[in-house]
């Protein structure tokens, strides 16, 4: 039913990046598009290489997901296609240090910010999948399923009380206020889904 | 199926859900609730008290919800500067000048960072990342301020400053006029200054201090200086002798500085296309500072010019009409 390479991007997500054009400029907005680019550039090549189909790219405010066949992947390469994207942007970062000698700074720490963003252990970033499929692949499915639970739950909440104590330190800059919003959110998600399980 | 068994089904089914739809709350509370119409409705609940206690506020205690206005708009101006901190990130893993330290303060203390780096890359055009910060912290945000609390008060004008002005008349020369409705902080009297002064720039006065129709804005506010024009790389020169406290960019005053003098006097150069001094030096009366320009909130080249003496902004007028 599906065509071949389906990609929906959401308004939210155009209307969130004219904000940041507003706020930030174009260029900004540029390299972190460049980042997120070479990101779902190295799921994509490792899936490739896996054999695995991609049916989908979806964009939202949240970020870029890829949809992919992974039924058919080992957990060791469906692992390395997820590890794949922040890999591609340490990889990235590295040769861009290497090459430019200090001259692309913000490209670099785009980079190097969503390859460590992603990795937190929280799931719908890489992080959060990494950790489910290490733990599943080692304990099992259910042992995979609370690691990434408690895991997700007291990293979002770590960083829901970091922001938090930032705010209230640097007298309250809303602009974190969506971030600490989010990662409780995400934290939260988890648990909420898992009633349905 | 017959096109007229077809209808009536369509009819049945749109009964039905209209019928759903009217009785669907009264319904609700006779069988248990499902688990999605709970959240919805404790969503409701929640967001309904948010809204019913932000009325209620606003509605008791109108000079509060004021201040927390003023706070929370200053709040959402402060912004982050992605690229500056993305740089700094980049910075720190080749291994560069600052590391972490360099990273923090990109995040959280964007106005200090902003008057720093023009401070060092003075020669330079200041980075396009630095128009992006707005409400600086530092002593000249309180013309900021102060014309948001004006904005805030505006409708009730304040008895404060006409009563300030009287208590501190003893240091004046003399009255040259006094205006009823003064925004907070301001005064209209000519102060003895107990030091030499020259005008900053040769150019004709464009817009006096007080009330006028904001060039860009349409509305009637206070104007806290005077506009003089002057083509664009004027030189600016320095009021008086004193140290430059604060070179900075923001989105009303563009690019700017600040220069402290004896007697807790300071003036406020704004719009420039360059700021040629360096925060924290010494300047002498006359001495070039910077050139005119038309950055930040300005409709043509010229320097807005701005003096006060601990905090209470003065007309500058009788100091630069001498030229």
């Amino acid at each position: 039913m599906s065509p071949p390479c389906n990609i929906r991007i959401s308004g939210g997500l155009v209307l969130l990046a004219a904000w940041f054009v507003l706020a930030n400029g174009w260029e900004p907005l540029a390299t972190v598009l460049g980042a997120a680019a070479v990101h779902e550039l190295g799921h994509w090549a490792v899936l490739r290489a896996l054999g695995a189909e991609v049916t989908g790219f979806r964009l939202n405010v949240l970020g870029a997901v890829l949809e992919t066949d992974s039924r058919r992947l080992s957990y060791g390469g469906e692992l390395a296609a997820v590890l794949a994207g922040p890999a591609g942007n340490l990889l990235a970062a590295l040769v861009l240090t290497a090459l430019g000698k200090g001259r692309w700074p913000a490209a670099v720490g785009a980079n190097l910010v969503l390859c460590a963003f992603n990795l937190l252990p929280v799931r719908p970033l890489d992080g959060g999948r990494a950790l489910y499929l290490l733990a599943s692949w080692t304990a099992g499915p259910a042992a995979g399923e609370t690691a990434v639970r408690w895991a997700g739950g007291v990293t979002a909440a770590a960083l829901a009380a970091l922001i938090a104590w930032v705010m209230l330190r640097t007298g309250g800059s809303l602009w974190l206020l969506p971030t600490l919003l989010a990662s409780v959110y995400w934290g939260a998600l988890p648990w909420r889904s898992g009633g349905c399980l | 199926m017959t096109s007229r068994q077809a209808g009536r089904r369509l009819m049945t089914a749109r009964r039905q859900s209209v019928g759903s739809v009217r009785g669907g709350a009264r319904r609700r509370q006779g069988e248990s609730l499902t688990a999605k119409d709970l959240r919805r409705l404790l969503q409701l609940v929640a967001c309904g008290s948010v809204f019913v206690a932000l009325v209620a506020a606003k509605l008791l205690l109108p000079a509060k919800m004021a201040t927390f206005n003023e706070k929370l708009s200053a709040a959402m101006e402060r912004n982050m500067d992605v690229q500056a901190v993305f740089s700094a990130v980049g910075r720190a893993f080749s291994g560069e000048e600052g590391g972490v330290g360099a990273v923090y303060q990109a995040v959280f203390h964007p106005q200090e960072e902003a008057v720093q780096t023009s401070a060092v890359s003075q020669p330079e055009e200041p980075s396009e990342g630095m128009t992006t910060r707005k409400t600086p912290r530092l002593q000249d945000g309180a013309a900021l301020e102060t014309l948001r609390s004006y904005r805030e008060n505006s409708a009730s004008p304040t008895e404060k400053a006409p009563a300030e002005a009287l208590q501190s008349a003893s240091n004046l020369a003399y009255v040259l006029y006094s205006q009823e409705n003064l925004p907070q902080g301001v005064s209209m009297e000519q102060a003895l200054l107990g030091f030499d002064y020259c005008a900053p720039v040769a150019g004709t006065l464009s817009s006096d201090f007080g009330y006028r129709e904001h060039p860009t804005e349409g509305e009637e506010r206070f104007h806290y200086g005077v506009d003089l024009a002057a083509d664009a790389g004027t030189e600016v020169r320095c009021f008086a002798d004193g140290t430059v406290t604060a070179v900075g960019d923001s989105s009303s005053y563009g690019r700017y500085c600040v220069v402290a003098h004896e007697g807790g006097y300071s003036t406020l150069y704004a719009h420039c296309s360059r700021i040629t001094a360096s925060s924290g030096a010494a300047v002498k009366r006359g001495e070039k500072i910077a050139e005119v320009g038309e950055t930040g909130m300005a409709t043509g080249p010229h320097l807005h010019f701005e003096l006060q003496r601990e905090g209470t902004y003065l007309n500058p007028i009788y100091y630069v009409s001498s030229l």
